[in-house]
């Protein structure tokens, strides 16, 4: 029979703390279990990304809330990708959209046919396919109408936002749903003297609070997961190298673009993320090869409005919790692992965490099947997503910093090796684990820096000549009169 | 590499195959032949198929699973005609009986049960109910495909609702492997593919790479290819005769390794759904069609001889003997590479898992389609090659653990072959699956493997695998609020199932729209 969980513990309230509260508190049996946050004013929360990818929307979903309602209270803007420059080539641009490049014919994807054309001496940008693209780069946004046949059902939109109104917008749903927040520092944390699992925290004054499932959201810190259960850290800072950050606000000097841009630079790269009423920036590098001055400067060279704040600084190690469960307490957010924002995925595995304990919640017996279940499954989707943040390093023809020239003698792993030489040698693709990134994703970043397909899947011979590049002129047609005919973004929010 | 600019057209490209070869001419071959005349341009690429009418052919399974309707809709195959020409009927799912228990029996349907109920799957609120004693109904009740296929029923699914209970039909179908053989074979006749008469004397390769590069036929004739697909069946003549490919025994997973068919005249209007009854040392299989039912029997050799297993069998027909019994020997398991140098193998070729969950034409289809994503030119780049093994073999692993946790997770212990199966050890895989459903009621789909968290369920739960926990997050609910909530659901359901015509209607229907 079992035996329910009665109170579960959240220790740290920025947004993984606040997501995770909202989420459980809307799930979980209200009657039964209590949810209890921890946080303290006196500690800073880091503000992990204000960019996100699609995925978010579903969340929200989740929660219920409002697009419109959210949008003003977090100061967001829609997304429709990302803008990279410098990556391949100095000099040169691209742009990762969501969503999809043109569609399939016959049950081949669309990219094996843009292939084809191009051998056809057509060349045919493959950008100009993409719904996302030609709308971000128009400045325009429409929601769809709800119509699955409508070409607007093929835009797919993230936000841009401000993470600490993010999180006080969850902390207010996640209290109206009945969690409590204690505000406090975490003095002491006391454990099973068997089982070693973590039975209470004692807070300032000497209060405790005892639970049966601890959520970790300690930050960096990692004050459950990892100085009490010593879970270990995998460390990739090998592949990755990046180690700190610099972020300043700046104000805004146009309407901002529906899509974030990310920068190389001599030793890491630039983020400029358009909020309503400011910029967000912020510079990643690798401390061998840079310092903090020098990163400073380059970041403010590059601000297009006054700066609104000191720079703030920000130390990191790219790498994930061994175990991002261990035994009753779940690590989510900067606690469980850190990869560099080049992706917008840091706020996509807060949410997956929470997805994946939802789908594994356990009860106070703490079967090892879950546990089990939820570590491999963090594990690989981590480990997808770093292999993606990868290749922009090293599908370069960058040459001009000893940084960028150390990227090209990088061992990399075999998993990566193979989805390059597949995409490369003729435009395959094959999602596996259900990770993260899809085909549109790794054709955009490889093409984008310069080591797209060198040929297409025979199946896209089927079609004639003639027939192929009228489909590809019907769908340019297509995309074209969508974005015509489609709001500028700021008229969105 | 690639295409440069003065490439005009990818006729002049040098690097594309133009020349395929499809050895033996079973479900296996003619299913390829089909498939690539479907896909590939005739102008640009030969298929020629060899077969001999010398060398029988095995019909491999004549019951199939969903994904068969996929590979019928990309050939552009009009569904009647399809069942009409094959003697097809349709599918719902599988009933095992004797499984657990003597006297015991499941349907293990196609589709789901019930409707997640906010985002959670519908058996985590059933076994709550269940184990607090609150009346609920069989877990099998929640099917519509078990409710069907107990009344005969059956209906094409709705497409225009998403919503409707009808748009959760899911369905296969059962017919005459060697129709649907002949079926195809016009097909691809139709649109190009050429059909050689004849037996393989002697395979050339090439001396330094050992490529394959033309096959010798009896009457001297020589076929020469660039890309082979072997469905030569267990033999498998060029991926194994040639190249050695090897072969990787899963005997110790699953025994069985005999099997003798019969058909036999057809008792009453077909029903919709295939059975598969254990027996002493294996199983039986009973697979309706329009005009006769198949009947086999799967069995170990080691703890049945062949005269047993006839007598089994044929003690077990509901309908007259209608030809002499087939015998067939094979050993479960793989080739160890699916695909080596220039020649990929399909069918039998490629290796053999007992068709106790139909998964043999799908083994087929999959391979072609793989193939597809996969398609190679004359460089065979191994990237391509190594994805479609590793691939392959995982497909074959998740299978197999399928098909274990049948004969594992039972009380049988009647014969001596059903003590061996308790012996049998499992994947960690399997036993990580197990324990999760057994801990937490919960099932986890890894990595798309074929069998989805329903059919999990299905096997599981009819297999006796006795949940004892469940997910948490339904507390959120009264037992009395759900209560009410699983009996509309069923209600539902039985109604939704009465609505439908019966199977032999629709059948007449199919045979009435010529």
């Amino acid at each position: 029979m079992p035996d329910p969980i009665k109170k579960v513990v959240i220790v740290g309230g920025g947004t993984a703390g606040w997501m995770a509260a909202a989420a459980l508190s809307k799930f979980l049996p209200r009657h039964r279990t209590s949810i209890t946050l921890i946080e303290s004013e006196a500690i800073g929360t880091v503000g992990v990304g204000e960019a996100t990818i699609p995925q978010i929307a579903t969340f929200n979903q989740m929660l219920g809330i409002d697009e419109r309602e959210f949008l003003s209270r977090v100061k967001g803007t829609y997304k429709l990708g990302i803008e990279f420059r410098d990556w391949g080539h100095l000099g040169e641009r691209y742009f990762h959209p969501f969503g999809v490049y043109g569609w399939d014919i016959q049950g081949t994807d669309f990219h094996h046919f843009w292939k084809r054309a191009d051998s056809l001496e057509v060349h045919p940008d493959l950008a100009a396919y993409s719904l996302n693209t030609a709308a971000a780069y128009a400045g325009k946004f429409a929601k769809h109408d709800g119509n699955p046949r409508s070409p607007l059902s093929r835009l797919a939109h993230a936000y841009h936002f401000d993470a600490s109104a993010y999180a006080a917008y969850l902390r207010e749903l996640a209290e109206k749903a009945g969690v409590r927040r204690v505000e406090a520092t975490v003095r002491e944390v006391k454990q099973d003297g068997e089982t070693g699992f973590i039975r209470s925290l004692m807070i300032d004054g000497g209060d405790t609070v005892d639970g049966d499932l601890f959520i970790d959201c300690t930050g960096f810190y990692g004050l459950l997961i990892e100085q009490a259960l010593k879970s270990g850290y995998a460390d990739w800072s090998d592949l990755l190298p990046m180690n700190r950050a610099v972020a300043i606000p700046c104000e805004r000097v146009e309407e901002p673009k529906p899509y974030t841009i990310a920068t190389a630079r001599e030793a890491g790269w630039t983020w400029r993320i358009p909020l309503q009423h400011r910029t967000g920036n912020g510079h990643v590098y690798a401390s061998s090869y840079t310092d903090d001055d020098e990163a400073t400067e380059t970041l403010l060279q590059t601000l297009d409005g006054e700066p609104l704040a000191e720079p703030r600084f920000l130390r990191f190690t790219t790498g994930i919790r061994k175990k991002f469960w261990s035994k009753n307490v779940v690590a989510i957010g900067l606690s469980a692992g850190f990869l560099e924002p080049l992706e917008s995925t840091s706020i996509h595995m807060i949410q997956s965490g929470i997805a994946k304990l939802l789908a594994l919640f356990p009860d106070a017996r703490f079967s090892s099947a879950e546990r089990e279940e939820y570590n491999r499954i963090l594990t690989t989707s981590f480990t997808h997503i770093r292999d993606f943040i990868v290749l922009h390093y090293i599908a370069t023809k960058r040459d001009d910093t000893e940084f960028w020239r150390d990227r090209a003698s990088l061992d990399i792993p075999d998993t990566l090796r193979r989805k390059m030489e597949l995409m490369q040698s003729s435009g395959r693709f094959f999602r596996y684990d259900d990770e993260l990134f899809s085909v549109t994703s790794w054709l955009a970043v490889m093409q984008g820096q310069g080591r797209g397909p060198q040929d297409y899947n025979p199946t896209a011979d089927r079609l004639s000549e003639d027939n192929l590049l009228r489909s590809l002129t019907d769908m340019r047609m297509v995309i074209d009169r969508t974005v015509a005919g489609m709001p500028q973004h700021s008229e969105a929010f | 590499m690639g295409h440069s600019p003065t490439d005009k057209k990818r006729d002049d490209c040098p690097r594309d195959i133009q020349k395929i070869v499809v050895l033996g001419g079973g479900t296996a071959g003619w299913m390829a032949a089909a498939a690539l005349s479907y896909i590939l341009d005739a102008k640009r690429v030969s298929i020629t198929l060899i077969e001999s009418e010398e060398i029988g052919t095995v019909g491999v399974g004549e019951a199939t699973i969903p994904p068969i309707l996929l590979f019928n809709q990309m050939l552009g195959i009009d569904e009647n005609e399809f069942l009409r020409e094959t003697k097809g009927t349709i599918k719902l799912g599988i009933e095992f009986r004797d499984w657990l228990r003597k006297g015991h029996s499941y349907i293990h349907p196609f589709g789901d049960f019930g409707r997640d109920i906010e985002t959670i799957p519908m058996h985590h609120y059933w076994l709550r109910q269940a184990a607090l004693g609150e009346p609920v109904g069989e877990l099998f009740d929640y099917s519509l495909m078990v409710q069907a296929s107990r009344k005969g029923r059956f209906l094409r699914p709705s497409a225009a609702d998403p919503n409707s209970v009808f748009a959760g039909i899911h369905y296969a179908y059962q017919f005459d492997a060697g129709h649907y053989t002949r079926f195809l074979r016009q097909y691809a006749e139709r649109l190009g593919a050429v059909r050689v008469e004849g037996k393989v004397a002697k395979v050339s390769q090439h001396t330094e790479t050992g490529y394959v590069e033309a096959l010798t036929l009896e009457d001297g004739r020589v076929i020469d290819g660039e890309f082979f697909i072997d469905c030569s069946g267990f033999r498998g003549l060029l991926i194994e005769q040639t190249l050695k490919a090897g072969y990787v025994d899963w005997s110790k997973d699953l025994p069985c390794d005999r099997a003798v068919a019969v058909p036999c005249t057809k008792n009453g209007e077909p029903i919709p759904y295939t059975r598969a009854t254990a027996d002493d040392a294996g199983w039986r299989w009973r697979i309706p069609l329009q005009h006769r039912t198949g009947n086999g029997h799967v069995y170990c050799s080691s703890f049945m001889d062949d005269q047993s297993a006839l007598d089994h069998l044929l003690a077990g027909l509901d309908g007259d003997v209608m030809a002499e019994p087939n015998p067939l020997r094979f050993q479960t398991g793989h080739r160890a590479k699916f695909w080596d140098k220039n020649v990929i193998a399909l069918g039998l070729a490629q290796g053999f898992l007992e068709p106790l969950e139909s998964t043999s034409i799908h083994l087929i289809q999959q391979g072609i389609a793989r193939l597809f994503a996969h398609f190679p030119d004359k460089t065979f780049s191994p990237v391509a090659r190594d994805a479609y093994n590793a691939r392959t073999l995982w497909e074959y692993e998740r299978i197999r653990d399928f098909l274990v946790l049948h004969y594992t997770q039972t009380e049988r212990t009647d014969t001596e072959f059903w003590r061996y199966c308790q012996t049998i050890e499992v994947s960690d895989e399997l036993k990580q699956k197990l324990e999760m459903f057994r801990q937490t009621g919960r099932i986890h789909r890894q990595n798309q493997e074929l069998f989805t968290e329903s059919s999990w369920l299905a096997v599981m739960h009819g297999q006796g695998v006795h949940a004892t926990g469940w997910s948490p997050l339904v507390e959120r609910f009264s037992l009395e609020d759900m209560k009410v909530r699983l009996e509309r659901m069923r209600d539902v359901i039985d109604r939704a199932s009465d609505a439908m015509p019966t199977h032999a209607e629709f059948l007449a229907s199919v045979n009435a729209a010529r």
